[in-house]
């Protein structure tokens, strides 16, 4: 494995535990908050939306670091894969 | 919500979570029964917050992975071609197949699931842990493609990550090393769900007061279970799987004879 897979890797791996701990804060925070205001469920729900991103943002993240690496197949089959995935978004408030 | 309920809620994701990094099958598998047998949720709505719990193992656990290369990222990507439009197309049709079909199709999942663990945890009592992860070079694309693109279809209809399926054909046919098609799994499965939890959200089919719980709990269980998983026997967790997935299954048999999952 080449060192700038390495560095990819680690990118990645920071992203997806960003997303995590975010979420994590979160949903906790809500939880908690909702015994004591109303709006408590919203900070939850906020952090489920953030759960829902990280998915789009770990694909997001490796395009770009496939771009960064100068290699174009895997950057375009990750393009291909947010396609799908941002088309599922859309197709799902849809419906 | 009470207070009780929510923190039963916290403690059902907790074991799944803590399951899902330490066994390597997403806690999934126990949530929706349990929300749809003891909950009494319908059966797309218990599919819907379990994805999202598939999402928090994925996301939780290959923070781990990838940051120990373990994960192969290209691999990943490429199956998830296939998996995403499985997915996609999966959880457009559910919402038309009725509550008892998607019923009998999980207890099967389960019974399935159950099956294969007892395989893996009789494998596990004399394969030694690979500690170096040999060279390899992924083969029979067309294959992994295909059973990603099944894979991909249970999960946005049952809820699953599809792991059950995905590593043994990277593994058999792919010929990529367990440990790598494990993690590469792990990873895939959070797009996979991701895909199929934008239709069911859409859709107003994942209920945030049960999610939110659930979530927090299988956060918890799954960065626990990924910090302690090399120092623990799997066989013993796996048996315990195994029954767990079987009761759960028995359960939604009995359930659907008696006429419930209406």
């Amino acid at each position: 494995m080449s060192r700038q897979d390495v560095a990819a890797d680690r990118v990645l791996s920071l992203t997806l535990k960003f997303g995590a701990y975010m979420a994590f804060a979160l949903i906790v925070a809500g939880l908690v908050l909702q015994f004591v205001a109303s709006w408590g469920s919203r900070v939850a729900a906020a952090g489920l939306l953030v759960l829902l991103a990280t998915p789009v943002l770990r694909i997001i993240v490796a395009c770009l670091q496939f771009l960064r690496e100068r290699d174009f197949k895997y950057a375009l089959v990750s393009f291909g894969v947010l396609t799908i995935v941002v088309l599922a978004y859309v197709l799902g408030i849809q419906t | 919500m009470t207070l009780a309920a929510m923190l039963l809620l916290v403690a059902i994701g907790f074991c799944a979570g803590g399951f899902g990094a330490l066994a390597g099958v997403g806690g999934g598998i126990i949530v929706t029964p349990l929300l749809a047998i003891y909950f009494g949720l319908p059966m797309h709505q218990a599919i819907g917050v379990t994805l999202l719990c598939v999402i928090a193992t994925s996301t939780a656990t290959s923070s781990m992975y990838v940051e120990r290369h373990v994960t192969d990222v290209r691999l990943g990507m490429t199956l998830e071609l296939a998996t995403t439009v499985g997915a996609l197309i999966a959880a457009l049709v559910a919402h038309h197949i009725n509550r008892r079909t998607l019923a009998v199709l999980f207890a099967c999942f389960l019974l399935y699931t159950a099956g294969s663990l007892v395989k893996k945890a009789w494998d596990s009592r004399y394969t030694k842990r690979e500690e170096v992860i040999p060279d390899y070079t992924p083969q029979n694309y067309p294959v992994g493609l295909a059973a990603s693109l099944i894979a991909g279809g249970f999960s946005g209809l049952l809820g699953i990550g599809g792991g059950p399926i995905k590593v043994p054909v990277m593994l058999l046919f792919m010929k990529v090393p367990l440990r790598v098609a494990a993690a590469t799994s792990n990873f895939m499965i959070g797009v996979t769900a991701g895909t199929s939890a934008y239709v069911y959200w859409g859709r107003g089919d994942v209920r945030v007061d049960i999610a939110a719980p659930l979530v927090a709990g299988v956060f918890a269980g799954s960065l626990l279970g990924a910090r302690i998983s090399p120092k623990v026997r799997s066989f013993y967790i796996l048996m315990l799987l195994v029954c767990i997935a079987g009761w759960l299954a028995i359960e939604m048999i009995y359930k659907l004879l008696t006429g419930g999952f209406q």
